[in-house]
C-alpha cells in the first residue's frame, strides 16, 4: 500500500474506494495486472455510493428476535470494523465483520444504531475528524449494500478524540482505527 | 522619583485597559515623561520580518525539495537591556503579590519578544540607578546591556504604582518614562503593558503581551467517563485561564472572531457535531444551522461575516462557507478525496485547506469561488492545519516527513520553508500572534498534550504554557488590543 502513496494522483483514492467493490483479498495497490474480473466501475461513480456488494451475503434471516439487556450490552453484538492507517477503505477482515453485523441487523429489525468513525493519534486532529467521518460512512455504505436499511443508521466521527486504547504503539493505533457500533434503540 | 529632574517635561496620558481581568479592573495612569522620544524606529529590524537574511539562498525559484532546518533568529539585532528589580523596601506581602510576579512577567515578555536580550541579572551593579555618570553608565554596560529599564514599585492603598524609565546607556539619557497604577493583584498586567510599551518604543508597534489565546481542554472530564473537552481562554503566557463553554461533551477547534469578542467552534452538543458561536465570556451561545455533517474546523472570514468549515455530505468531506445565521451556504470544493481544515487568508480572498487528493494530505489554496486550486506544500508526506501570518505572507502548518509532526513556516512568495519547532512529540495546530512575532501550537508528548508558544522564526526556546489536563487547538486572538 505504501508504494501507492508515491504514485500520488488520484490512484490512491480510487484504490481506496475500489476495495468496497469486489476484490476478495486486500488489494495490492499498484502493479497488479487486475486478475479478477469485475473491472471496478469508474472511480467517479464510487464517490458517493460505493458499488453494490459483491456477495449477496448469508441468508436473510427473517425470524424476529427479542433482545434483552441494556443498549450497551446489545451494542456489543455488533463488532467493530478496523481500518488501515490513513485509509477508509473496507478491508477484507472488516467485510467479514460487517457481513456478520448485517446478518444480525436483519434479524433484529427494530434496532437503530450509530456508527462512530475513529482514528489513531498519529494524524492531526482536524484531518482525523474527516477521516473518521469517511470510515463511518464507508462502513455504513457497506452495510447498506448488504441490504441494511439506511434509515436505521446514523454516523458520527470522533476522529482521535475518544480513543479506545491509549497506548502509543501499533497495537493501540489499530484498535483506534475503527468503525464502532452503538445501538440507540432495540 | 517625583521631584527629580524628570518632572520638567512631563506629559500626562491615560491608558485605559480593558478591565476584564479576573484580577480586577485595572485603570492605569501613565505619566509619560517623554524626555526625548528617540527616533529609534528604523534602526531595528522589525521582529516580524526575520527571514530577511536567509542563510541558504533558495536558488532561484526552485521548488524546496526539503525543509531547511536553519534557524534564522537575528539575535545580533536584538537590544541588550538590563532589568534590575525595584530598590524601594516593600512588605513581604507586596513582594509576593506584586513585585515577584511583576518582574517575572516583565523579564519573560522582554526575553521572548525577539526585540531584546536580557542581560544576566547576576552581573548588575549595586545601586547606580539612574546612572549619573559615565562611570556608572559603563558599569551597567559591562553587563552587556545597552539599555536600562529602571523601575520602582510602591504601594498606594490597594494599588501599586510602577514608575519606569528607559535609559540609553550610551547617551545616559532617558528615552521613555511612564508611570502605571493598578490594583496590586493586577501587577502582571502592568508588566505586560510596560513590556508592550518598550517593544513599541523600538519597533513602532506594541508587543503581543496583552493578547489572549483560546483553546480546547479536557481538564473537566470525569474519570471513567467519555472524554469531554471545553473551550477556554488564557493570556498568551498561560496565565489567567478562563472556561468559556459548559457543553459537557466535545467542544473543539475554537477560532476567534476578527474583533476578538466571540469564538466559533465545533461541538457535539445535540449528538451530531455542529458549528457554534459563543461570546468570549461564555454568553450568547448559539448554533450556526447547517445541513451538513461533521462541521469541523471553523474559520472566521476577516470581515467576521462568514465562516469556512469542513462539512460532510454522504461521507465525503468538502469545504463550505456559511453566514452566521446559516444562510448563503456554499460548497467550494468538489472532490472525492478528503478536503478539510480551511483557513481564511487575511485579505479575505483565499482559503488554505488540506486535501489528500494527490495521495497524502497536503496544503492547497483556492479562491472563494473554489477556483484556482493549487498545491502549496511540496515537501514531506503530511502537511496539514495551515495558518496564515497576519500579513498573509507566510503560512505556518504541521509538517511531517518521517517521525512526528513539527511546525513549519513557509514564505509564500519564495516557497522557502523553515521548521520552527524541535524535539520529541507531535507538534500540531499552529496559530500566529496578531503581531506575527510568535506562534502557538499544541505538542503531544506521551500521554500529555499541552500548548507551546515560540517565536515565529524559530529562535529561542518555545515555552509550554499550559499544565491542567490536556490542552489542544490554540487560536490566538487576531487584534493587538
Amino acid at each position: 500500500m505504501k508504494q501507492s502513496l508515491k504514485i500520488g494522483s488520484l490512484t490512491l483514492a480510487i484504490v481506496a474506494f475500489a476495495v468496497a467493490c469486489s476484490c476478495s483479498s486486500k488489494p495490492k495497490a499498484a502493479p497488479a495486472p487486475a486478475p479478477t474480473p469485475a473491472p471496478v466501475s469508474t472511480p467517479t461513480v464510487v464517490t458517493t455510493e460505493p458499488a453494490p456488494a459483491p456477495t449477496p451475503v448469508p441468508t436473510p434471516n427473517v425470524e424476529k428476535g427479542e433482545l434483552t439487556g441494556s443498549l450497551s450490552e446489545v451494542s456489543s453484538y455488533l463488532k467493530p470494523a478496523f481500518f488501515d492507517y490513513d485509509k477508509a477503505d473496507v478491508r477484507s477482515d472488516a467485510r467479514d465483520v460487517l457481513a456478520a453485523n448485517a446478518a444480525w441487523l436483519k434479524k433484529y429489525l427494530s434496532v437503530r444504531f450509530t456508527i462512530e468513525g475513529h482514528a489513531d493519534e498519529r494524524g492531526t486532529a482536524q484531518y482525523n475528524l474527516a477521516l473518521g467521518d469517511r470510515r463511518a460512512n464507508a462502513a455504513k455504505d457497506y452495510l447498506v449494500s448488504l441490504g441494511v436499511d439506511a434509515s436505521r443508521i446514523k454516523t458520527v466521527s470522533y476522529g482521535k478524540e475518544r480513543p479506545f486504547a491509549t497506548g502509543h504503539d501499533e497495537d493501540s493505533w489499530q484498535k483506534n482505527r475503527r468503525a464502532h457500533f452503538v445501538v440507540t434503540a432495540k | 522619583m517625583k521631584g527629580n529632574s524628570l518632572n520638567e517635561e512631563r506629559r500626562e496620558e491615560k491608558i485605559s485597559l480593558k478591565g476584564e481581568e479576573r484580577a480586577g479592573r485595572v485603570s492605569l495612569v501613565a505619566a509619560a515623561f517623554a524626555l526625548a522620544a528617540m527616533p529609534l524606529l528604523g534602526q531595528v529590524p522589525k521582529p516580524t520580518s526575520p527571514s530577511s537574511a536567509p542563510s541558504t539562498p533558495a536558488s532561484g525559484n526552485a521548488q524546496p525539495s526539503n525543509i531547511d532546518l536553519t534557524l534564522t533568529g537575528a539575535t545580533s539585532a536584538r537590544r541588550p537591556l538590563a532589568i534590575p528589580v525595584t530598590i524601594a523596601p516593600l512588605s513581604p506581602e507586596l513582594q509576593t503579590k506584586a513585585v515577584d510576579p511583576f518582574y517575572t512577567t516583565l523579564s519573560d515578555d522582554l526575553a521572548g519578544s525577539g526585540v531584546f536580550v536580557v542581560a544576566d541579572p547576576a552581573l548588575y551593579p549595586k545601586g547606580m540607578r539612574p546612572p549619573k555618570s559615565r562611570e556608572e553608565g559603563d558599569a551597567w554596560k559591562a553587563t552587556s546591556a545597552q539599555f536600562l529599564v529602571d523601575t520602582r514599585l510602591s504601594p498606594d492603598g490597594g494599588n501599586v504604582i510602577v514608575e519606569a524609565l528607559l535609559w540609553d546607556l550610551g547617551t545616559l539619557k532617558s528615552i521613555m518614562g511612564k508611570t502605571y497604577t493598578g490594583e496590586t493583584r493586577a501587577a502582571r498586567r502592568i508588566a505586560h503593558t510596560l513590556a508592550s510599551d518598550l517593544v513599541r518604543q523600538f519597533t513602532g508597534r506594541p508587543g503581543p503581551f496583552l493578547t489572549k489565546i483560546a483553546f480546547s481542554s479536557d481538564r473537566d472530564r470525569v474519570a471513567g467517563k467519555a472524554v469531554v473537552k471545553e473551550i477556554y481562554t488564557m493570556d498568551f503566557d498561560g496565565e489567567n485561564e478562563r472556561r468559556v463553554t459548559y457543553s459537557h461533551t466535545l467542544s473543539l477547534a475554537p477560532d476567534w472572531s476578527p474583533d476578538g469578542k466571540s469564538l466559533v467552534y465545533q461541538s457535539y452538543e445535540k449528538d451530531t457535531p455542529g458549528l457554534w458561536l459563543v461570546g468570549k465570556d461564555g454568553t450568547d451561545k448559539r448554533p450556526i444551522p447547517v445541513p451538513t455533517q461533521l462541521n469541523a474546523s471553523p474559520s472566521f472570514s476577516p470581515d467576521g461575516k462568514t465562516v469556512a468549515f469542513c462539512g460532510s455530505v454522504k461521507g465525503n468531506t468538502e469545504i463550505f462557507t456559511v453566514q452566521m445565521d446559516g444562510s448563503k451556504l456554499r460548497r467550494l470544493t468538489e472532490n472525492v478525496a478528503i478536503d478539510s481544515t480551511p483557513r481564511w487568508s487575511p485579505n479575505g480572498r483565499e482559503l488554505a485547506f488540506t486535501s489528500n487528493r494527490q495521495g497524502t494530505p497536503q496544503i492547497f489554496m483556492m479562491d472563494l469561488e473554489g477556483a484556482n486550486v493549487r498545491r502549496v506544500s511540496l515537501a514531506g508526506n503530511w502537511n496539514d492545519e495551515a495558518s496564515f501570518s497576519p500579513d498573509g505572507g507566510r503560512l505556518a502548518f504541521a509538517c511531517r516527513n518521517e517521525g512526528d509532526f513539527q511546525i513549519c513556516v513557509m514564505d509564500l512568495a519564495s516557497g522557502r520553508t523553515v521548521q520552527i519547532s524541535s524535539g520529541p512529540g507531535a507538534h500540531e495546530g499552529p496559530t500566529w500572534s496578531p503581531d506575527g512575532s510568535k506562534i502557538a501550537w499544541e505538542v503531544q508528548r506521551g500521554d500529555s498534550t499541552q500548548i507551546a508558544v515560540g517565536s515565529a522564526d524559530g529562535s529561542g526556546t518555545a515555552r509550554i504554557v499550559t499544565s491542567s489536563g490536556n490542552n489542544f487547538s490554540p487560536s490566538w486572538v487576531k487584534t493587538l488590543e
